[in-house]
């Protein structure tokens, strides 16, 4: 599609050359001598030279194609024989391609005529050169078809083709390259002075050159009115350039021509021949040094504007880089909009586009971007370069289309650039720390532009300063991002917050701790006042004689003196409606001047459950108390019976032995001495009883392990001989002291020991005992093991003996060992359960030992 | 009376309880003999003398039930009465299978216990009489009597 659609562009432009070549061809037959064939000026050759010197060597073909009807049309109206048609034209064709090839061998930019060498080239190689060699081979075709004489004919035609080539191709190239843009960009002032000159120009032309009047005539006048273009033509060459020169010499040319071939005009006093030849001669003259004066001051005019833009550059790049420095964050956004627009208006160009790549390295989308005023801008994120992130990558600048490849192929209406009509395009990687942070496109959408390495070197170093920009606006957005992060999540916070410094001053509060202060001003967390000192709130309080408050003092203390890395204490605080219970956290600042952040959170909600659960804890072990002494009936029945029986039949001795005479009162005083003691007897079986069956707050305090044990093992005395088993106490000779509440204690003792005798109920035969152990151990810690000889646990469940529900007696509950193992947790202990290598099970239990060893 | 030269054997584990019957027994005039379990019964009790034998069921170690059986199946006829802390029906009738005179749940009443023990020596004396020894089987149907 891309080669049809250029096929079609040059084809348009050969039909073009080709109704000029027909054109030419016919103001060529009119500027001639007949009888002679040359004329004295030949456009076509002139209009095949600067066809060819336009287009690409490629297309050359189709322009010489389509010059061939346009040469057979013109000249079958002369009578001329055929080949010698097809020769001329062929000798013509010779020209243009020896002129064209010659030039764009040696001249950097062949349709252009703005330095001294371009014009130099162009001279040598399409005035001379090229008339000079075609002119033998013209001369030898119409001697040879027309019987002219060869010499006559080169004479005549070398002549005036340099003329023409001269004249013609630079005004041909400069209409067709230069004449657009100008007539856009030209300012009015240059637009009334080129119209001024173009009509002084044809009044000279119409009045002096072309007019019937001899300007000898007039006294102290040139012999020629040639003379008095000069004036205007040197005009056109300083004012307008070559392209000026070349327009202005042109229509002299034509009309001095035509002048002279109607015998008017300068050289009115020669004969024909003559006066054509010394109009060719003075022509040709004065217009080489007229294109070279032309293009010296073209090229100055260039060297001077360069200079000029350069330092604005240099201007525009100083102030860049100092635009950013002082722009804080926020504002970037904006100077960096304005920079854009004027970098651009500076540059000329038509978009100027700031790409920022994505944190995923891959996407690539407008951040900013400036378009000239008559192009609608690209808002941010619309467009996806995504298409050139791997280039970008590189770090390297590069042109967009890549050059070589061909402008038609590359802006593919698939493409994304073509699809916005983008031209071309420079992108400069922005790089700031080693890191791509994106490109900065420059970017041409009228019409294709060119980046020379020079320009691409310059633009270059706009790039780290844009680089600079993005990469801190980047980071100081992502710190406030993270600063709002930080005090959003400060503020959400229901806890009260504050920050002191080293000595203890408040340094910052949060919303929760502010809100709090407002609800309660009496309490040591409330206080509000920035730059207070906090430690003396806390010293107050202490002095009114509360005890966690001299703790929360010494505790706030430790961690800003760095002696304590955290500090937490929960305590109720009175202020306000009602107790409430607050936890205080208080944990260093760790930045080099120190300080501490302290935190309140009020846990009432917390402590209530958990003085709920201690109380469901209790009521539960109590409960589990209160049956186990249940299965106890009858041997305490037992226990008690023995005192009561021994009183009673004590008692009853006693009466026989005083209804004798005389009364034996030594062996009554020794029964009452009985009768006491089974009384204290059974009312210590009563009094362990209701320790047992007591309930209420645990009371922790120091104990002899050994003791409590022994006592259980009293109370289930009877027990044992009820069911046949022997137990053993194997006590550790130092009394193993433990900190603990003596039921809760007593009540493990009770169940580990109720448990091992049941254990052994359905164990027909060996001998039933159980054996207390009490060992200290080096780890601060007593162990208690009641070893029995019974059916042992089923193998696997010892783990689960002390769950919640699990049981294997058929009436159980399965609550006794999880209350057991709940006592001992809450007493900081361990406790598990083994099958014996024998017989039976153990059943062990640690606890540590008090510090102090005293009761 | 023939009673007075009788001598009473009580077994039992809780010193009160025995020193109380022994002073219960004295007071009615017999002599007594003490022990604190079965096993020093069997050591040094001379059975010949003993007119009755006051025992306490349940007692660490060997059982007053296992010590009487293992009387009567050695060949020893006392006339024994069983005390206990908690008396069942089903341990009565044990002991009533076995020879027993008497079963008392402590605790009981001086006349109750004297009665008992009267009512024992009775039994044995009304044995001698007949100059034989006797079977639990027709010691059983004599105190259905």
């Amino acid at each position: 599609m891309s080669v049809v659609g250029s096929f079609r562009r040059y084809a348009l432009g050969a039909l073009a050359v080709g109704v000029a070549y027909y054109v030419g061809a016919n103001l060529g037959f009119i500027l001639r001598f007949p009888p002679a064939t040359p004329s004295v000026m030949w456009p076509p050759n002139a209009i095949l030279t600067a066809a060819l010197l336009l287009v690409p060597p490629r297309w050359w073909w189709l322009y010489l194609l389509a010059a061939f009807p346009a040469h057979v049309a013109a000249e079958l109206g002369v009578d001329w024989p055929a080949p010698l048609v097809l020769a001329l034209f062929a000798t013509n064709c010779s020209e243009a391609l020896i002129a064209a090839v010659f030039i764009r061998r040696f001249s950097d930019e062949p349709a252009r005529f703005d330095t001294l060498r371009r014009v130099v080239i162009f001279i040598v190689g399409a005035v001379l050169l090229a008339p000079f060699l075609s002119s033998f081979l013209d001369a030898a075709a119409v001697a040879a078809f027309l019987g002219e004489s060869y010499w006559v004919v080169w004479r005549t035609r070398f002549p005036s083709n340099v003329l023409t080539e001269l004249t013609l191709v630079p005004a041909i190239v400069m209409l067709v390259t230069a004449w657009p843009a100008w007539i856009r960009r030209a300012p009015r002032r240059r637009r009334v002075e080129a119209a001024i000159l173009a009509v002084a120009l044809l009044a000279v032309e119409i009045v002096v050159v072309a007019g019937t009047e001899d300007v000898g005539a007039i006294p102290g006048a040139p012999g020629t009115p040639l003379a008095f273009l000069s004036p205007l033509v040197l005009w056109a060459a300083v004012r307008f350039g070559p392209a000026g020169a070349s327009l202005s010499l042109v229509t002299a040319t034509l009309f001095a021509i035509w002048a002279a071939v109607h015998a008017r005009g300068p050289f009115i006093a020669l004969t024909l021949g003559e006066s054509v030849a010394a109009l060719q001669i003075f022509l040709t003259i004065v217009a080489i040094p007229l294109m070279c004066l032309a293009a010296l001051i073209e090229e100055r005019r260039r060297a001077q504007e360069a200079l000029t833009e350069r330092l604005r550059f240099e201007e525009e790049l100083s102030g860049l880089s100092g635009a950013f420095v002082h722009v804080s964050s926020h504002e970037m956004d904006r100077a960096i909009e304005i920079w854009l627009g004027r970098l651009g208006n500076f540059l000329g160009l038509d978009r100027l586009i700031l790409l920022r790549l994505a944190d995923d390295q891959q996407t690539l989308a407008i951040a900013h971007s400036w378009a000239a005023p008559t192009l609608e801008p690209l808002p941010p994120a619309s467009h996806d370069f995504s298409s050139v992130t791997a280039r970008i990558r590189t770090k390297q600048p590069f042109v967009f289309p890549i050059p070589g490849v061909h402008p038609d192929e590359a802006t593919r209406p698939d493409d994304p650039f073509g699809r916005h009509g983008i031209k071309s395009m420079l992108i400069e990687p922005l790089v700031a720390g080693g890191r791509v942070l994106g490109g900065l496109a420059f970017v041409a959408m009228v019409a294709e532009r060119t980046w020379p390495e020079d320009l691409v070197q310059r633009l270059r170093l706009f790039a780290p300063i844009f680089a600079n920009a993005l990469s801190r606006e980047a980071s100081e957005n992502a710190m406030r991002a993270n600063e709002s992060m930080k005090s959003a999540i400060l503020a959400s916070l229901s806890s009260s917050v504050a920050v002191l410094d080293r000595e203890g001053r408040i340094i910052a509060v949060n919303e929760g701790w502010a809100r709090y202060a407002l609800q309660q001003s009496a309490t040591p967390e409330a206080v509000v006042d920035l730059g207070a000192n906090y430690l003396d709130t806390w010293r107050q309080a202490a002095r009114e004689d509360t005890q966690h408050a001299s703790e929360a003092l010494m505790g706030i203390k430790a961690v800003l003196d760095r002696s304590r890395s955290g500090f937490t204490l929960e305590y109720p605080s009175h202020a306000g409606t009602g107790e409430c219970w607050v936890a205080m956290s208080v944990v260093p600042l760790t930045r080099p001047e120190g300080g501490a952040v302290i935190s309140y959170t009020e846990v009432t909600e917390r402590k209530r459950a958990e003085v709920e659960a201690q109380r469901s804890r209790q009521e539960l072990a109590h409960f589990t108390r209160v049956s186990t002494i249940g299965e106890l009936t009858a041997s305490l029945a037992h226990e008690l019976n023995q005192p009561l029986t021994g009183i009673l039949t004590n008692a009853q001795a006693a009466r026989r032995f005083l209804d004798a005479t005389p009364p034996d009162l030594g062996e009554i005083r020794s029964i009452l001495r009985d009768i006491v003691e089974d009384d204290k007897r059974a009312g210590e079986v009563i009094q362990r009883l209701r320790d047992l069956l007591r309930k209420g707050e645990s009371e922790f305090r120091p104990l002899d392990l050994n003791a409590l044990i022994r006592d259980v093992a009293r109370l289930l005395g009877s027990d044992t001989i009820i069911r046949n088993v022997a137990l053993t106490l194997d006590f550790a000779p130092d009394p193993p002291i433990v900190t603990g509440d003596r039921v809760q204690l007593q009540q493990v003792v009770l169940n580990l020991l109720l448990n091992a005798m049941e254990a052994m109920a359905e164990s027909g035969e060996g001998a039933r005992t159980v054996v207390v152990r009490t060992q200290s151990t080096e780890m601060d810690t007593v162990q208690v093991a009641v070893q029995d000889t019974g059916t042992g646990l089923p193998a696997g469940t010892e783990d689960m003996v002390f769950e919640p529900f699990y049981t294997t007696k058929p009436a159980g509950m399965g609550m006794g060992l999880s209350i057991v193992r709940s006592i001992i947790d809450s007493h900081g202990g361990l406790i598990w359960a083994l099958n014996n290598p024998t017989r039976g099970a153990t059943f062990h239990f640690a606890l540590p030992l008090a510090r102090e060893r005293s009761v | 009376m023939i009673e007075r030269e009788a001598t009473v054997f009580v077994i039992d584990d809780d010193p009160s309880v025995r020193r109380g019957l022994e002073r219960l027994l004295r007071s009615a005039g017999y002599l007594v003999e003490l022990f604190a379990s079965s096993r020093e019964f069997l050591e040094r009790a001379q059975c010949d003398q003993a007119a009755c034998l006051v025992l306490d069921v349940r007692m660490p170690g060997q059982s007053g039930l296992e010590l009487y059986e293992s009387l009567v199946g050695g060949g020893y006829d006392i006339p024994t009465v069983f005390i206990t802390g908690h008396g069942d029906i089903g341990m009565a009738v044990r002991a009533m299978k076995v020879g027993a005179v008497d079963f008392l749940p402590k605790p009981f009443d001086d006349e109750v216990f004297l009665d008992a023990v009267r009512g024992a020596i009775a039994a044995r004396s009304r044995s001698r009489g007949d100059g034989k020894r006797r079977h639990p089987e027709s010691f059983r149907s004599s105190s259905q009597e």
